[in-house]
Protein backbone atom coordinates (compact mmCIF):
# COMPACT_ATOMS: atom_id res chain seq x y z
CA UNK A 1 0.00 0.00 0.00
CA UNK A 2 1.66 2.85 -1.12
CA UNK A 3 1.69 5.94 1.54
CA UNK A 4 -0.76 8.54 -0.14
CA UNK A 5 -3.60 5.65 -0.18
CA UNK A 6 -2.35 4.89 3.45
CA UNK A 7 -3.17 8.93 4.34
CA UNK A 8 -6.84 8.57 2.56
CA UNK A 9 -7.57 5.70 3.98
CA UNK A 10 -6.71 6.96 7.46
CA UNK A 11 -9.35 9.40 6.73
CA UNK A 12 -12.44 7.02 6.68
CA UNK A 13 -12.19 5.98 9.99
CA UNK A 14 -11.65 10.18 11.48
CA UNK A 15 -14.89 11.10 9.31
CA UNK A 16 -17.01 7.89 10.45
CA UNK A 17 -15.85 8.79 14.17
CA UNK A 18 -16.67 11.91 13.72
CA UNK A 19 -19.80 11.42 12.31
CA UNK A 20 -20.88 9.42 15.53
CA UNK A 21 -19.62 12.37 17.87
CA UNK A 22 -22.16 15.26 15.99
CA UNK A 23 -25.73 15.80 18.36
CA UNK A 24 -27.39 17.72 15.67
CA UNK A 25 -29.27 15.24 13.49
CA UNK A 26 -28.84 17.56 10.66
CA UNK A 27 -25.42 18.28 10.79
CA UNK A 28 -24.73 14.15 11.04
CA UNK A 29 -26.71 14.12 7.60
CA UNK A 30 -24.27 16.53 6.21
CA UNK A 31 -21.03 15.04 7.31
CA UNK A 32 -22.81 11.33 6.50
CA UNK A 33 -22.27 13.43 3.04
CA UNK A 34 -18.95 13.82 3.43
CA UNK A 35 -18.26 10.27 4.54
CA UNK A 36 -19.87 8.92 1.57
CA UNK A 37 -17.61 10.80 -0.51
CA UNK A 38 -14.32 9.72 1.44
CA UNK A 39 -15.51 6.32 1.78
CA UNK A 40 -16.12 6.61 -2.41
CA UNK A 41 -12.70 7.70 -3.00
CA UNK A 42 -11.19 5.08 -0.72
CA UNK A 43 -12.65 2.21 -2.36
CA UNK A 44 -11.85 3.19 -5.95
CA UNK A 45 -7.80 4.10 -4.25
CA UNK A 46 -8.37 0.10 -3.59
CA UNK A 47 -9.23 -1.24 -6.27
CA UNK A 48 -13.14 -1.67 -5.64
CA UNK A 49 -14.71 0.37 -8.13
CA UNK A 50 -17.95 -1.13 -8.41
CA UNK A 51 -18.08 -0.78 -4.55
CA UNK A 52 -17.01 2.73 -4.57
CA UNK A 53 -19.70 3.29 -7.51
CA UNK A 54 -21.87 1.89 -5.44
CA UNK A 55 -20.58 4.28 -2.20
CA UNK A 56 -21.21 7.05 -4.77
CA UNK A 57 -24.92 6.48 -5.64
CA UNK A 58 -26.18 5.23 -2.44
CA UNK A 59 -24.01 6.67 0.73
CA UNK A 60 -24.24 10.15 -0.70
CA UNK A 61 -27.82 10.32 -2.72
CA UNK A 62 -29.96 7.58 -1.84
CA UNK A 63 -29.06 7.54 2.21
CA UNK A 64 -28.79 11.27 2.83
CA UNK A 65 -32.62 11.70 1.07
CA UNK A 66 -33.90 8.90 3.12
CA UNK A 67 -32.44 10.03 6.46
CA UNK A 68 -33.38 13.77 5.65
CA UNK A 69 -37.51 12.49 5.22
CA UNK A 70 -36.82 10.46 8.49
CA UNK A 71 -35.35 13.18 10.19
CA UNK A 72 -37.77 15.46 9.08
CA UNK A 73 -40.62 13.47 10.13
CA UNK A 74 -40.05 12.10 13.17
CA UNK A 75 -38.40 14.92 15.25
CA UNK A 76 -41.22 17.45 15.46
CA UNK A 77 -43.96 18.23 18.32
CA UNK A 78 -47.56 18.58 17.34
CA UNK A 79 -49.44 21.18 19.73
CA UNK A 80 -53.37 20.97 19.90
CA UNK A 81 -55.19 24.16 20.30
CA UNK A 82 -58.88 24.82 20.02
CA UNK A 83 -59.71 27.59 16.85
CA UNK A 84 -62.02 29.81 19.49
CA UNK A 85 -58.53 29.82 21.56
CA UNK A 86 -56.94 30.51 18.87
CA UNK A 87 -58.95 33.54 17.81
CA UNK A 88 -59.62 34.92 21.60
CA UNK A 89 -55.87 34.62 23.13
CA UNK A 90 -53.72 34.43 20.19
CA UNK A 91 -51.82 36.58 21.50
CA UNK A 92 -50.92 34.90 24.28
CA UNK A 93 -50.65 31.62 22.69
CA UNK A 94 -48.25 32.99 20.15
CA UNK A 95 -46.18 33.61 22.96
CA UNK A 96 -46.21 30.61 23.93
CA UNK A 97 -45.45 29.19 20.75
CA UNK A 98 -41.88 31.16 20.36
CA UNK A 99 -41.18 29.89 23.98
CA UNK A 100 -41.77 26.52 23.26
CA UNK A 101 -39.68 26.77 19.78
CA UNK A 102 -36.71 27.93 21.72
CA UNK A 103 -36.84 25.44 24.50
CA UNK A 104 -37.46 22.85 22.11
CA UNK A 105 -35.29 24.30 19.38
CA UNK A 106 -32.67 23.01 21.46
CA UNK A 107 -33.35 19.24 21.63
CA UNK A 108 -33.76 19.91 17.40
CA UNK A 109 -37.46 19.31 17.80
CA UNK A 110 -39.93 21.52 15.47
CA UNK A 111 -42.95 22.59 16.77
CA UNK A 112 -46.39 22.54 14.64
CA UNK A 113 -49.95 23.74 15.08
CA UNK A 114 -52.94 20.90 14.88
CA UNK A 115 -55.91 23.66 15.19
CA UNK A 116 -59.36 21.61 16.75
CA UNK A 117 -62.98 22.89 16.54
CA UNK A 118 -64.26 21.98 19.64
CA UNK A 119 -62.75 20.99 23.34
CA UNK A 120 -64.09 17.04 23.09
CA UNK A 121 -61.94 16.67 19.92
CA UNK A 122 -58.83 18.27 21.16
CA UNK A 123 -58.98 15.83 23.77
CA UNK A 124 -59.76 13.19 21.85
CA UNK A 125 -56.48 13.61 19.81
CA UNK A 126 -54.44 13.46 22.95
CA UNK A 127 -56.15 10.28 24.12
CA UNK A 128 -55.18 9.00 20.13
CA UNK A 129 -51.97 10.70 20.42
CA UNK A 130 -52.35 12.70 17.19
CA UNK A 131 -50.45 15.62 19.80
CA UNK A 132 -48.37 15.35 21.85
CA UNK A 133 -48.93 18.91 23.76
CA UNK A 134 -52.33 20.60 23.89
CA UNK A 135 -53.40 23.94 25.11
CA UNK A 136 -56.49 24.56 27.12
CA UNK A 137 -57.67 28.06 28.10
CA UNK A 138 -60.71 27.46 30.34
CA UNK A 139 -59.90 30.15 33.01
CA UNK A 140 -59.52 33.58 31.94
CA UNK A 141 -56.04 34.06 33.42
CA UNK A 142 -53.25 31.74 31.97
CA UNK A 143 -52.98 29.10 29.67
CA UNK A 144 -52.96 25.23 30.52
CA UNK A 145 -49.95 23.07 28.89
CA UNK A 146 -51.05 19.42 29.14
CA UNK A 147 -48.52 16.69 27.77
CA UNK A 148 -48.72 12.79 27.98
CA UNK A 149 -45.15 12.71 27.46
CA UNK A 150 -42.90 11.93 30.63
CA UNK A 151 -39.40 13.27 28.98
CA UNK A 152 -41.36 16.07 27.12
CA UNK A 153 -42.63 17.19 30.64
CA UNK A 154 -39.05 17.15 32.27
CA UNK A 155 -37.34 19.37 29.39
CA UNK A 156 -40.54 21.92 29.96
CA UNK A 157 -39.89 21.55 33.81
CA UNK A 158 -36.59 22.47 33.51
CA UNK A 159 -36.43 25.00 30.79
CA UNK A 160 -39.65 26.99 31.18
CA UNK A 161 -39.06 30.66 31.87
CA UNK A 162 -42.30 32.72 31.40
CA UNK A 163 -45.09 31.96 33.66
CA UNK A 164 -47.52 29.30 32.79
CA UNK A 165 -48.81 25.86 33.86
CA UNK A 166 -47.56 22.72 32.50
CA UNK A 167 -48.97 19.41 33.43
CA UNK A 168 -48.04 16.31 32.91
CA UNK A 169 -51.18 13.42 32.29
CA UNK A 170 -50.37 9.73 31.19
CA UNK A 171 -52.74 8.36 29.03
CA UNK A 172 -55.04 6.31 30.27
CA UNK A 173 -54.49 3.30 28.22
CA UNK A 174 -50.85 3.41 28.00
CA UNK A 175 -49.56 1.64 24.91
CA UNK A 176 -46.13 3.20 25.24
CA UNK A 177 -44.20 3.64 22.16
CA UNK A 178 -42.65 6.72 23.54
CA UNK B 1 5.40 14.53 -11.15
CA UNK B 2 2.05 13.43 -10.97
CA UNK B 3 3.16 12.08 -6.89
CA UNK B 4 4.04 15.28 -6.24
CA UNK B 5 0.85 16.77 -7.17
CA UNK B 6 -1.38 14.11 -5.73
CA UNK B 7 0.04 14.77 -2.46
CA UNK B 8 -0.21 18.17 -3.01
CA UNK B 9 -4.43 18.36 -3.85
CA UNK B 10 -4.57 15.00 -0.51
CA UNK B 11 -3.20 18.66 1.60
CA UNK B 12 -6.04 20.47 -0.45
CA UNK B 13 -8.30 17.86 0.86
CA UNK B 14 -7.39 17.82 4.23
CA UNK B 15 -8.56 21.11 4.24
CA UNK B 16 -12.63 20.90 4.39
CA UNK B 17 -12.01 17.93 6.73
CA UNK B 18 -10.34 19.53 9.53
CA UNK B 19 -13.46 22.29 8.90
CA UNK B 20 -15.97 19.56 9.25
CA UNK B 21 -14.23 19.08 12.55
CA UNK B 22 -15.13 22.46 13.59
CA UNK B 23 -17.92 23.80 15.60
CA UNK B 24 -20.08 26.74 13.36
CA UNK B 25 -22.85 27.35 11.05
CA UNK B 26 -24.20 24.56 9.47
CA UNK B 27 -23.95 25.87 5.94
CA UNK B 28 -20.24 25.61 6.20
CA UNK B 29 -20.19 22.32 6.67
CA UNK B 30 -21.82 22.41 3.53
CA UNK B 31 -19.20 24.53 1.93
CA UNK B 32 -17.24 21.68 3.43
CA UNK B 33 -19.07 18.95 2.08
CA UNK B 34 -19.56 20.43 -1.75
CA UNK B 35 -15.61 21.04 -1.71
CA UNK B 36 -15.11 17.51 -0.25
CA UNK B 37 -16.84 16.04 -3.18
CA UNK B 38 -15.09 17.96 -5.74
CA UNK B 39 -11.87 17.61 -4.45
CA UNK B 40 -12.37 13.56 -3.87
CA UNK B 41 -13.61 12.88 -7.78
CA UNK B 42 -10.84 14.38 -8.97
CA UNK B 43 -8.24 12.67 -6.67
CA UNK B 44 -9.84 9.60 -8.32
CA UNK B 45 -9.19 10.63 -11.49
CA UNK B 46 -5.39 11.82 -11.28
CA UNK B 47 -4.79 8.05 -9.49
CA UNK B 48 -6.62 6.80 -12.54
CA UNK B 49 -4.58 8.55 -15.03
CA UNK B 50 -1.31 7.47 -12.62
CA UNK B 51 -1.79 4.21 -12.47
CA UNK B 52 -3.58 3.34 -16.09
CA UNK B 53 -6.52 2.29 -14.49
CA UNK B 54 -9.92 2.78 -17.17
CA UNK B 55 -12.34 1.97 -14.45
CA UNK B 56 -11.81 3.88 -11.86
CA UNK B 57 -11.60 6.93 -13.80
CA UNK B 58 -15.02 5.76 -14.70
CA UNK B 59 -16.00 6.07 -11.77
CA UNK B 60 -14.58 9.37 -10.62
CA UNK B 61 -16.81 10.90 -13.61
CA UNK B 62 -19.87 9.53 -12.83
CA UNK B 63 -19.26 10.17 -8.81
CA UNK B 64 -18.66 14.16 -10.16
CA UNK B 65 -21.90 13.35 -12.39
CA UNK B 66 -24.12 12.44 -10.26
CA UNK B 67 -22.87 13.37 -6.57
CA UNK B 68 -24.27 16.73 -6.22
CA UNK B 69 -27.51 16.30 -6.94
CA UNK B 70 -28.71 14.72 -3.11
CA UNK B 71 -26.63 18.21 -1.56
CA UNK B 72 -28.92 19.85 -3.72
CA UNK B 73 -32.37 18.36 -1.75
CA UNK B 74 -29.78 18.82 1.67
CA UNK B 75 -29.58 22.08 1.10
CA UNK B 76 -33.00 22.80 0.19
CA UNK B 77 -34.38 21.07 3.79
CA UNK B 78 -31.79 23.18 5.53
CA UNK B 79 -33.18 26.00 4.38
CA UNK B 80 -37.02 24.96 4.93
CA UNK B 81 -35.51 23.82 8.68
CA UNK B 82 -34.43 27.38 9.33
CA UNK B 83 -37.55 28.61 8.26
CA UNK B 84 -39.56 26.82 10.34
CA UNK B 85 -37.15 26.93 13.41
CA UNK B 86 -37.76 31.15 13.62
CA UNK C 1 3.51 18.08 -23.69
CA UNK C 2 5.01 17.57 -20.41
CA UNK C 3 5.42 20.84 -19.83
CA UNK C 4 2.32 21.86 -20.91
CA UNK C 5 0.22 19.61 -18.41
CA UNK C 6 2.51 20.73 -15.34
CA UNK C 7 1.71 23.70 -15.87
CA UNK C 8 -1.88 23.05 -15.87
CA UNK C 9 -1.44 21.28 -12.55
CA UNK C 10 0.57 24.04 -11.10
CA UNK C 11 -2.16 26.44 -11.89
CA UNK C 12 -4.52 23.53 -10.64
CA UNK C 13 -3.22 23.51 -7.63
CA UNK C 14 -2.10 27.14 -6.79
CA UNK C 15 -6.02 27.88 -7.30
CA UNK C 16 -6.99 24.98 -4.90
CA UNK C 17 -4.68 25.87 -2.12
CA UNK C 18 -5.61 29.34 -2.44
CA UNK C 19 -9.59 29.10 -2.48
CA UNK C 20 -9.86 26.64 -0.22
CA UNK C 21 -8.10 28.13 3.18
CA UNK C 22 -10.69 30.95 2.92
CA UNK C 23 -12.76 28.19 4.58
CA UNK C 24 -11.36 28.34 7.88
CA UNK C 25 -11.55 32.46 8.07
CA UNK C 26 -14.29 33.80 9.60
CA UNK C 27 -15.87 36.02 7.12
CA UNK C 28 -19.21 35.31 5.42
CA UNK C 29 -21.04 32.86 4.30
CA UNK C 30 -21.31 34.31 0.78
CA UNK C 31 -17.71 35.61 0.78
CA UNK C 32 -16.57 32.00 1.35
CA UNK C 33 -18.92 30.65 -1.35
CA UNK C 34 -17.46 32.71 -3.71
CA UNK C 35 -14.17 32.29 -3.18
CA UNK C 36 -13.97 28.51 -3.19
CA UNK C 37 -16.65 27.98 -5.85
CA UNK C 38 -13.97 29.87 -7.97
CA UNK C 39 -11.49 27.43 -6.42
CA UNK C 40 -12.75 24.27 -6.98
CA UNK C 41 -14.30 24.90 -10.58
CA UNK C 42 -11.35 27.16 -12.02
CA UNK C 43 -8.67 24.74 -9.91
CA UNK C 44 -10.78 21.62 -11.13
CA UNK C 45 -11.27 22.93 -14.77
CA UNK C 46 -7.21 23.48 -14.89
CA UNK C 47 -6.33 20.02 -13.52
CA UNK C 48 -8.85 17.89 -15.87
CA UNK C 49 -7.14 19.92 -18.61
CA UNK C 50 -3.80 19.02 -17.78
CA UNK C 51 -5.12 15.32 -17.56
CA UNK C 52 -6.77 15.67 -20.63
CA UNK C 53 -3.37 16.96 -22.53
CA UNK C 54 -1.77 13.45 -20.87
CA UNK C 55 -4.30 11.23 -21.93
CA UNK C 56 -5.86 12.43 -25.27
CA UNK C 57 -7.19 9.19 -26.27
CA UNK C 58 -9.86 9.38 -23.63
CA UNK C 59 -10.90 12.71 -24.33
CA UNK C 60 -14.76 11.46 -24.09
CA UNK C 61 -14.21 10.90 -20.68
CA UNK C 62 -12.50 13.91 -19.39
CA UNK C 63 -15.32 15.92 -21.84
CA UNK C 64 -17.73 14.41 -19.70
CA UNK C 65 -16.14 15.39 -16.92
CA UNK C 66 -15.50 18.83 -17.58
CA UNK C 67 -19.07 19.36 -18.37
CA UNK C 68 -20.41 18.08 -15.01
CA UNK C 69 -18.17 19.87 -13.27
CA UNK C 70 -18.85 23.08 -14.83
CA UNK C 71 -22.50 22.54 -14.72
CA UNK C 72 -23.03 20.95 -11.30
CA UNK C 73 -20.78 23.38 -9.12
CA UNK C 74 -22.37 26.38 -10.79
CA UNK C 75 -25.71 25.38 -10.00
CA UNK C 76 -25.08 24.08 -6.69
CA UNK C 77 -23.47 27.34 -5.55
CA UNK C 78 -26.03 28.96 -6.59
CA UNK C 79 -28.43 26.53 -4.18
CA UNK C 80 -26.61 27.22 -2.02
CA UNK C 81 -26.37 30.48 -1.83
CA UNK C 82 -30.19 30.72 -2.22
CA UNK C 83 -30.75 28.91 0.70
CA UNK C 84 -27.92 30.19 3.12
CA UNK C 85 -28.87 33.88 1.97
CA UNK C 86 -30.13 35.52 5.47
CA UNK C 87 -34.10 35.73 4.84
CA UNK C 88 -34.53 39.04 6.38
CA UNK C 89 -32.48 40.28 3.74
CA UNK C 90 -34.67 39.30 1.13
CA UNK C 91 -37.42 40.72 -0.22
CA UNK C 92 -39.80 38.34 -1.47
CA UNK C 93 -41.09 36.77 1.66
Amino acid sequence: MTSETLVLTALLPLSAGLLVLQTNPYRALVVRGILGSVAALVYALLGAADVALTEALVGTLLAVILYAVAVRSSLVVRLGVVTADLEQRGKELQTLMTELRRVLGQQHLLVEWVTYAEPADLAQGLAQQEVHVICTCSEPMGIHTTTPILRLYEILQREWTIPMTVDYQPLVAATGGH
Amino acid sequence: MLTVVLWGMIGAFLIPIYQMTRRGDIWETMLALSSVATKSSLIMLLVAVMRDDWMMGLVGVITLAVGNAGFMLLAHLLRRMAQTGR
Amino acid sequence: MDIASGVCFGVGLILWWWGTPILLTRRSILFKLHYLSVADTLGSLALMVGLLIRRPQEWSLWLLAVLSLVMWNTVLGYVLAYCAHPPELRRDE
